[in-house]
């Protein structure tokens, strides 16, 4: 089932298009990865999903519902998380506040299912639990990037859009972070994901879509992208391919 | 030093209305990442609102003061719809200004509708008040405090006990962040502006059968809960509160001790010392540990 459905998605900024006729689809339960050099449109991409790029045409229909055009917060009440780049946590608040945030698009449910569910979430990410009433500005990179991926699986989403997860993080954290995302979709979430380090993204993803300067270069299974020359010498790194 | 019990009583009293005033500030910075200028015409609203509820239309005073705390409420949405809305995306400058703008609009609406011959308010009490010790409580400087110290609790448990305040804190911290996890962004900044409002009016009215109700009420307040911001730390509701406490006793001492015709000054003199000394407030975090 088509989950999200973007058709002729056109966006642009004071500078120029920066999306050309963007066409993409991600099916319920996949990881996505959209793939490509810095300013091919990938960000682009997810914040034109979120309804944060102000001039677009096209259409995104988001589990049947046109959310083109449609508030940021009300397209979050769709249960659509976004992890934005860059990690953007509230540094004022703690690491727990930072996580319940992230239930803002369910406002019905009960404070102690919420304490429940922020608990749970600190049980999927171990490493946060001692540090839950700290500060979110006083964290490291690889922490900061656990609390955001935690803020956003807070939603419940039925798509969880990542960007740039393993950005400024060092090998180690980063293989931590790909692991998180594999389990992110055992437990049944679809993934769009953005993403520079391309070895990583197609190593958990099941498609990838590849832009270059705002259009569709090429899309595929993981291995017909391995196998295609021109985006392993452009993207993937032509001796890591190869190997 | 037999006086010292009293001038503190009184000082903590204006003081609280300081705070108060100054809690509406914060409130707005931390919501909407917003100086407000126009905050201490809130004060000066609230007293004209009573005015005409209380002394022109006749109304019990307890259903003037609840009506006139509902109408800055409203008024604080309209206020927030026409000076910040139409700027909310051309950064803090021309919000700024929009409030200064409004600040004097609404002071000379007011002098053209009554002029400048102050107006009387009762308080709310007809009691004059009590002996405690040596020190005299009066009932209508009591009721400013006992309110002040109700609020401040609740708004402390707002902030950081409930969710609206976590989320009102996230929307000030980073607002299309807070819009990504479905934060009624609009919503809690209109609300912030229409508490804010309500607790300035709230302020005017506790203060004006002290100070009398005139157009100047309003930039009075307003400068010296700004003063009391900075001293607490700017966007500290601690700080707030300290500040204008801070600010309530030294110019009722000062003006005790040293001159009554400096009273005034006094609280510059406090606040120049403060960011002399500590520039970040008593409250404030500097801004390379924010970094």
């Amino acid at each position: 089932m088509k989950l999200l459905e973007v058709e002729g998605l056109t966006a642009r900024y004071n500078a120029g298009d920066v999306l050309k006729g963007l066409d993409l689809t991600v099916d319920d339960g996949e990881i996505v990865a959209l793939l490509g050099s810095n300013g091919a449109g990938k960000t682009t991409t997810l914040r034109a999903i979120c309804g944060l790029v102000p001039h677009v045409s096209g259409s995104i229909r988001f589990a049947g519902t046109q959310i083109l055009g449609m508030k940021t917060a009300a397209i979050a009440r769709l249960d659509l998380a976004h992890v934005p780049e860059g990690r953007r946590l509230f540094p004022g608040l703690t690491v727990r506040d930072n996580i319940l945030l992230g239930s803002s698009n369910r406002p019905g449910v009960a404070r102690a299912d919420l304490k429940r569910e922020v608990d749970a979430m600190l049980d999927f990410f171990p490493d946060l639990k001692p540090l839950q009433h700290a500060y979110a500005w006083t964290l490291s990179g690889g922490q900061m990037q656990m609390v955001a991926v935690a803020r956003g699986l807070m939603a419940k989403p039925k798509l969880l859009l990542l960007d740039e997860p393993s950005l400024g993080l060092g090998p180690l954290i980063v293989q931590q972070v790909f692991r998180i995302i594999s389990q992110i979709r055992e437990r049944g979430t679809t993934v769009l994901l953005v993403e520079q380090n391309a070895n990583m993204a197609l190593s958990v993803a099941d498609r990838a879509y590849v832009l270059e300067a705002g259009t569709l270069l090429v899309s595929g299974k993981p291995d017909a992208l391995w196998n295609n020359d021109q985006v392993r010498m452009a993207y993937l790194g032509g001796l890591a391919a190869s190997a | 030093m037999s006086m010292l019990p009293q001038l503190l009583f009184t000082g903590v009293s204006i003081g609280s209305i300081y705070a108060l005033v100054a809690l509406g500030f914060v409130l707005l910075i931390r919501s909407a990442n917003i100086v407000n200028f126009a905050q201490g015409e809130f004060s000066m609203m609230g007293a004209y609102f009573m005015v005409i509820l209380f002394a022109g239309l006749g109304l019990p005073y307890a259903l003037a003061l609840v009506l006139a705390v509902v109408l800055m409420t409203v008024f604080g949405v309209a206020f927030a719809w026409i000076t910040y809305w139409p700027l909310r995306d051309r950064g803090q400058v021309p919000v700024i200004i929009s409030t200064i703008g409004a600040s004097i609009l609404l002071a000379n609406l007011i002098l053209a509708t009554y002029g400048p011959s102050p107006q009387v308010l009762p308080g709310l009490f007809d009691g004059t008040g009590f002996l405690v010790g040596n020190v005299f409580m009066d009932s209508q400087y009591l009721s400013i405090i006992v309110i002040t110290v109700v609020l401040v609790a609740l708004q402390y448990l707002v902030f950081e006990k409930t969710m609206v305040g976590k989320k009102l804190q996230a929307t000030s911290q980073d607002r299309e962040m807070a819009a990504l996890l479905g934060i009624p962004v609009v919503a809690m900044i209109f609300g912030t502006f229409a508490y804010s409002a309500a607790l300035g009016g709230l302020a005017g009215i506790l203060v004006a059968p002290i100070l009398y109700v005139s157009v100047g009420i309003g930039a009075m307040i307003g400068v010296k809960a700004f003063a009391a911001n900075i001293i607490g730390g700017f966007g500290s509701i601690p700080g707030a509160i300290c500040g204008g406490f801070i600010i309530g006793i030294v110019e009722t001492l000062g003006a005790a001790y040293i001159s009554v015709p400096y009273k005034d000054a006094f609280a510059f003199v406090m606040l120049i010392v403060v960011l002399l000394v500590r520039p970040q407030g008593l409250f404030g975090e500097r801004i390379a540990e924010k970094a």
